[in-house]
């Protein structure tokens, strides 16, 4: 019934087709109504694990990818960190219950764009989804600084050419003080949006710098 | 004995008389130093004599010099104060023995365990010694000298005290007369003698104590070691057991409270804009979302897997970003970077945590405030948490008891051995600064193992799904 509504508004203006990996089968439909509620949201296709994803998205060229960090065998970041090497446009988000740092930062890492709380209101869900779409980089303050020591952490090592901008790393170290995307902008004097690309390049060069990791640590010991 | 002579023993008589020979010059200077030959009343073959003389060196005394001449017919051996000095088988030259070094104030006693082979025996001795400004002490071998009898077999000991039934030593001979008429002749003189210094680490008393108390020690150890074991074992079961507790709730309630939480959006959106029961679902979403919060921090303080002030920090960065997320002031943070992951007890966090979060409730109650800093880091070996707001604050020397939040901050900091310092002045805002001694760092190898163990369940946490 609401797909149906859902589909009509797709003929007047594209919809987001979205694809959701979730494993509980009560959980799974419940987002389904969720995001086809969401005007200009069509779930396109739901997955029951990472393997099912690894599968069909390629085909399904979705715009967003929602992924539970949670599946059984295959997790969610491997799924992730695979799904980005055949698709690196594809934008994904995590779904996690709790917010364990440890997983939202290695979802990150694996290529996410973003990581979702399940209880997060589909208001939230909606801004957080044309956020990503819109070439914007959701951040908390909290990865923000981890961002920052692993990055630091990295240049100690001299590992790849990837470090940061001075740029960058203002934004990240103000971003990590608890600065809004709004007062960061205000306060470098340059545009949100600028704000939004930086974030995006600070991601971008997060997920260079640990694939060749990621893919020794999600591909080889199980491929 | 002799080889030359087989003349008859002298009467007695005639021993105790002066030496009348005319000796060599080492001789005279020998007789003025030695006494007389002495023995047993009787002499056999094959005979073992032994001869006991105590004598007295005055308290006080200094000893520069002290020399003890001597030879036996046929052989000898020599003990001072029960200590054997030297022996010696050769009887026809006298041996001299350096005792400067031997000999100290008090009661000394010397012996000689003579032997005769064949015919006559005899002793010879004589000691000299010599004190600045007092008279030379002489001993030589005369009848003050004892015969100790021997008493049975077995070992044999030499007495420290003269028995009345000891026999005198009798006097068999003078110098230069026979059988010993051209002998003994020529000086063999042994190096000084050094006490022998026994050092209380030497001897046995001390070895078998020491002996004992390394055995203690390690007996001891052994009992700390399995003490150490059985509490390791313990705290591991109980970090197993917290770990498993926190999965519990996360996955069981946690998936359901979110199902819940699923079906009530749904359904909130399937009924009309405008009907009281979508007000409804609202508020039932509202309330399970406020539950899962609440669930998610009981989680976080049962979990052992985040007993580390890294983890410490960034929960209360993010329950104070997103507390106040709901207020007019803005968080600011202000953490030290690379906080390590040092072990943090549960109590400790738990009432750090619950007593910035009365900070927090304050600021956004009471201050008026527009900007909060939340600032976290480490000095002399404490973690520090400060909370400070940019509001009207209070005078703090006049709150009193009315500010029931800073009592029990007061309260929470010092079950953890912490403190809280609460400054402000009105209109200058508020600094609350809250300081908990960090663990050793000799814990935290035996943390890190133990938190190694423990970082193996994140693969249940994917395993059970959610």
């Amino acid at each position: 019934m609401k797909s149906n509504v859902a589909a009509l508004s797709a003929v007047t203006r594209p919809s987001v087709k979205v694809v959701l990996v979730e494993d509980k089968p009560g959980v799974r439909e419940s987002w389904v109504k969720l995001i086809n509620s969401l005007p200009g949201f069509t779930c396109v296709q739901t997955c029951v694990s990472g393997e099912d994803a690894l599968r069909v998205i390629p085909s399904l060229n979705p715009d967003v990818v929602l992924m539970d960090i949670f599946l059984p065998r295959m997790s969610g970041i491997e799924c992730t960190a695979r799904l980005k090497l055949q698709m690196p446009k594809i934008q994904i988000l995590m779904l996690t219950a709790v917010e364990d740092d440890e997983l939202v930062f290695m979802a990150l890492q694996a290529g996410a764009d973003g990581y979702l709380l399940k209880r997060t209101k589909p208001d939230d869900l909606k801004a957080a989804m044309l956020d990503v779409l819109g070439g914007g980089a959701p951040m908390t303050s909290e990865i923000a600084r981890r961002v920052v020591e692993s990055f630091r952490r990295a240049t100690k090592q001299a590992l790849p050419d990837v470090r940061l901008s001075a740029r960058e790393e203002e934004v990240l170290i103000l971003l990590s003080k608890g600065y809004s995307n709004k007062e960061i902008a205000s306060q470098l004097e340059i545009g949100t949006e600028t704000v939004g690309s930086h974030l995006k390049h600070i991601y971008e060069k997060m997920h260079v710098r640990s694939r060749a990791e990621a893919v020794a640590r999600y591909m080889t010991g199980k491929a | 004995m002799s080889l030359a002579f087989l003349f008859l023993p002298l009467p007695k008589t005639q021993a105790a008389g002066p030496a009348t020979n005319t000796p060599a010059d080492w001789m005279l200077e020998a007789t003025n130093h030695l006494g007389r030959w002495i023995w047993d009343t009787n002499s056999f073959d094959k005979q073992t004599v032994r001869f006991w003389r105590a004598f007295e060196i005055p308290a006080g005394a200094k000893i520069s010099r002290a020399n003890l001449r001597l030879t036996v017919d046929n052989g000898y051996t020599l003990f001072l104060d029960g200590a054997q000095i030297g022996r010696g088988s050769d009887w026809r030259t006298v041996s001299e023995y350096d005792l400067t070094q031997l000999l100290d104030p008090g009661h000394h006693v010397l012996e000689v365990e003579a032997f005769n082979d064949r015919l006559e025996g005899g002793l010879i001795v004589g000691m000299e010694i010599e004190m600045p400004g007092r008279p030379v002490i002489q001993i030589v071998s005369d009848t003050d000298w004892k015969i100790v009898p021997d008493k049975g077999k077995g070992r044999w000991v030499w007495p420290k005290k003269e028995a009345p039934d000891w026999r005198h030593a009798v006097v068999v001979g003078v110098l230069q007369t026979p059988p010993w008429i051209d002998w003994p002749r020529g000086l063999a003189i042994v190096p000084p003698l050094q006490p022998v210094i026994v050092h209380f680490w030497q001897r046995g008393w001390f070895q078998l104590s020491l002996l004992t108390v390394c055995l203690l020690a390690l007996l001891f150890s052994l009992w700390l070691a399995t003490q150490l074991a059985s509490q390791a074992k313990a705290q591991k079961v109980l970090q197993v057991e917290r770990i498993r507790i926190a999965r519990d709730i996360h996955d069981d309630l946690g998936a359901q409270l979110t199902q819940l939480l699923l079906l009530g959006e749904v359904a909130q959106r399937e009924q009309p804009e405008d009907s009281p029961a979508r007000g409804q679902f609202t508020q039932i979403c509202d309330r399970a979302r406020e539950l899962a919060q609440a669930m998610d921090e009981v989680v976080w303080a049962v979990n052992a897997r985040r007993d580390t002030i890294r983890d410490f920090t960034s929960y209360v960065c993010k329950y104070a970003q997103l507390y106040l997320s709901a207020t007019s002031i803005r968080c600011r943070l202000d953490v030290e970077p690379e906080i390590p992951a040092t072990a943090f007890d549960l109590s400790v966090r738990r009432n750090l945590f619950l007593a910035v979060k009365e900070a927090l409730n304050n600021a956004a109650k009471h201050s008026q405030a527009d900007e909060l800093f939340l600032r976290i880091f480490r000095r002399d070996h404490k973690l520090c948490v400060a909370v400070e707001d940019n509001g009207r604050g209070f005078d703090s020397a006049q709150t009193g008891g009315d500010r029931n939040g800073l009592t029990n901050m007061a309260q929470r900091m010092a079950e953890i051995d912490g403190t809280c310092d609460v400054s402000s002045q009105p209109g200058g805002g508020c600094l609350v600064v809250f300081t908990v001694p960090l663990p050793h760092e000799r814990r935290r190898w035996f943390r890190r193992k133990t938190e190694a163990t423990t970082d193996a369940p994140p693969v249940d946490f994917s395993q059970t799904g959610l």
